[in-house]
């Protein structure tokens, strides 16, 4: 019952209040669908299902792709095999605040603190610094890598322990048929990890969806409206403009989307695991 | 908007108002209850001395009356944050600090103790804010904040590089535009301005000084919603854009926060700059921690050629937009009578006095006697003379009209920087720029005053 109170109260109080012209400080009255019809119209809000969706997607799929070769190198036998598996997980324990100032400081153009801009200039190949995060395109890469940085680790350590599972005798027999690594990789491995990049992904799809930390401190959504993402937006219109029922209903707008992600996924795997 | 019926809390408000006022020096004040403890919230800002002089003040009248006064900081970046938590978790503190649109928001909740009575007390023994600043706090003809100074900002510049390349200290924006056209160097990193139009008062806020000093407000003289897609808006635009299309700026300008235009001055990679004091804050420190005596020369000429000029005026005239502070008392208060001696003893000019001689010029002080003691203060040097003057080119947010909560929500949804971000980042032109933020000016009159 707890636990039901728990998600239950807080998920229907927030579908409440998008239902709700709530501004701070004052009650809330019903409005119906104003706010859902009012976001389908506005520009801003259009821009910000294109920034998240390109954020959460492009997050994902760096973080499967460098999680995956991550797993593989400290799968293998070498010697610093376990002081390598503790290192990688730092960006992981590091606070989310920490890592965002961090990586605005990499991107930096103020001479001489930008770490980019400080090795090129250095090395003699730029004569001005690079204003990474004035472009929306350099502002939306920065806040991905950022992403990126924080969350390879639970893909690799996810991975590594899904790989550790995988039977040894597969890899032989596969060898015995005479299959070069890269076949292994394709048949045994990536096979014996579909349950765990499946549910990794899903996990990470909608932590990432709904980040607030790494985009508010890095670029508060800009320049402009660039990096403007459901979290911030949501948080801007809610706190700043002291609209709660729109705000709240920025958030519950993506809703839809992860139960429609969470139930082909838990009917995908309910599938495998019946067949 | 709000509950106009006389409830028992309203009228317990006015009749303590009165009252609690004796606390003002050289009247007989009533003794504040001992054991009586308040919750202050106050501005924490940059110049750290101040946060301790307030705090300070605040303690010597807690230890007058036998008192308790717990001092919680907000900053710039979690005042929102904080006071709507508080409000809709009923925890608001007995007093707190409000910043410009503050007294117009939280009135409209009905959260604010009506202070008219105190207000009139007040004004009789520390006098009156100046006409241009007292609107800040008189939402509908009743009082619910009293001011008690400005944090303006300021025009910096560089005062040797403008010599040496014998260019005219700017005093209107299109001076500054074409001084920075002329100092401007871009292949030496040096450039002739830097102006974000960010989600910071340092983005807002001089949106609205170029606005306003063009003679363009989103608001009428009654508060009400007028068009900005005039001509004089448009001229107003083609200079927030034409800045960055010209290249007049670092390139990574737009991205700054608050504090990027106060690290590029100060470090010289720009020739000009709007900012309040804080510049100033720092380079005097500078000074006092400079390691040898030619760290100590090379810091001391710095601080000498920093100028700070007032607020370039536009066509129609010199108006700063700036964040006017003022202390209310919420209706949770447990005690308002003791929240209203606490409110007169840091009003008193005494005390505010003290305050901002720790202030590096960031505090303008705006009650007559207190602006009064003031006087040697402000004529430590040039920069401080101008920083003495702010009170005189505050305009508030909805120049022309009072400060609405429409227009606190104008300024806060971010509308007037986004506009020009636009032109610049997703290459709109000027006028589509303006209606898209005239519309939505226009859609916060129409559904706010509910």
């Amino acid at each position: 019952m707890l636990v039901i109170g728990l998600i239950v109260y807080p998920i229907s109080r927030a579908v409440w209040l998008s239902f709700t012209d709530k501004l701070v400080g004052y009650p809330e009255r019903f409005v119906g669908l104003r706010n859902y019809l009012y976001l389908i119209d506005d520009d801003g809000f259009h821009a910000v299902v294109r920034n998240s969706l390109v954020f959460t997607v492009s997050s994902v799929a760096l973080k499967i792709a460098t999680g995956l070769a991550m797993a593989l190198v400290l799968h293998a036998t070498w010697r610093w095999r376990n002081f390598f598996r503790g290192l990688m997980l730092l960006p992981w324990i590091t606070s989310t605040v920490i890592i965002a100032l961090t990586w605005r400081w990499m991107f930096d153009a103020f001479p001489g603190r930008g770490f980019f801009n400080s090795v090129l200039l250095d090395a003699g190949l730029l004569s001005r610094p690079i204003a990474f995060m004035a472009t929306p395109a350099g502002a939306m890469t920065a806040v991905v890598v950022a992403n990126w940085w924080r969350g390879f680790p639970f893909f690799g350590v996810s991975y590594l322990a899904g790989m550790q599972a995988i039977p040894a005798e597969l890899y032989e027999a596969a060898a015995v048929d005479g299959a070069p690594p890269w076949r292994r990789f394709w048949h045994v491995t990536l096979p014996g990890l579909k349950h765990v990049i499946i549910v990794t992904t899903l996990l990470t799809f909608i932590f990432t969806l709904n980040d607030f930390n790494i985009v508010y401190v890095m670029t508060r959504g800009g320049p402009g409206t660039a990096t403007q993402v459901f979290a911030t937006y949501s948080y801007e219109v809610a706190f700043n403009q002291l609209r709660w029922g729109r705000g709240v209903t920025i958030s519950i707008f993506a809703v839809p989307l992860l139960a429609a992600a969470i139930a082909l996924v838990s009917r995908y795997l309910l599938r495998d695991r019946t067949a | 908007m709000r509950d106009a019926r006389l409830t028992r809390r309203n009228f317990l408000a006015g009749a303590v108002g009165a009252s609690a006022a004796f606390a003002l020096p050289g009247v007989a004040a009533p003794a504040v209850k001992k054991g009586t403890s308040l919750r202050l919230w106050i501005l924490k800002t940059y110049v750290e001395p101040t946060n301790k002089a307030i705090e300070a003040a605040a303690q010597r009248w807690a230890q007058k009356h036998g008192a308790a006064v717990t001092v919680e900081y907000f900053t710039f970046e979690d005042v929102q944050t904080k006071y709507v938590a508080a409000i809709e978790n009923k925890n608001t503190p007995d007093i707190g600090q409000l910043e410009t649109g503050a007294p117009a928001r939280f009135a409209g909740m009905g959260q604010l103790l009506d202070l008219t009575s105190f207000a009139r007390q007040v004004e009789g023994e520390v006098g009156r804010p100046p006409a241009n600043v007292a609107p800040v706090t008189v939402i509908g003809g009743t009082t619910y904040a009293i001011p008690w100074y400005i944090m303006p900002a300021f025009w910096y510049v560089w005062r040797d590089v403008f010599e040496k390349n014998n260019v005219k200290l700017p005093s209107t924006f299109d001076e500054a535009k074409a001084a920075a056209a002329a100092l401007n160097r871009p292949k030496d990193n040096f450039y002739g301005m830097g102006q974000s139009w960010n989600r910071t008062a340092d983005g807002y806020g001089v949106m609205q000084s170029l606005m306003y000093s063009h003679g363009v407000g989103w608001a009428t003289k009654d508060g009400k919603y007028q068009s900005i897609r005039t001509p004089k808006m448009q001229q107003v635009m083609k200079w927030a854009t034409d800045i960055y299309k010209e290249g007049l700026q670092p390139a990574d300008t737009l991205t700054w926060t608050g504090s990027g235009n106060n690290e590029n001055f100060i470090a010289k990679n720009i020739a000009q700059t709007s900012n309040g004091p804080s510049i100033t804050f720092a380079m005097e420190n500078a000074v006092a921690k400079a390691t040898d005596a030619k760290d100590r020369k090379a810091r001391e000429e710095a601080l000498a050629n920093h100028l700070a000029l007032p607020h370039p005026a536009g066509p129609d005239g010199r108006r700063m937009w700036a964040i006017a502070m003022s202390f209310g008392i919420f209706k949770t208060a447990k005690d308002p009578e003791a929240a209203m001696s606490l409110v007169a003893h840091l009003l008193s000019p005494e005390e505010t006095v003290r305050v901002m001689n720790d202030s590096y010029g960031q505090f303008t002080p705006v009650l007559d006697k207190a602006r009064a003691a003031s006087k040697d203060y402000f004529s430590k040097n040039e920069n401080y003379r101008t920083f003495g003057r702010a009170a005189e080119w505050f305009s508030a947010t909805g120049w022309p009209g009072p400060v609405t909560a429409a227009a606190a929500e104008v300024q806060a949804s971010n509308v007037l920087t986004d506009a020009p971000a636009k032109v610049i980042v997703d290459k709109w032109s000027n006028e589509q720029a303006v209606d898209w933020a005239d519309k939505k000016i226009k859609e916060i009159y129409d559904t706010i005053g509910r």
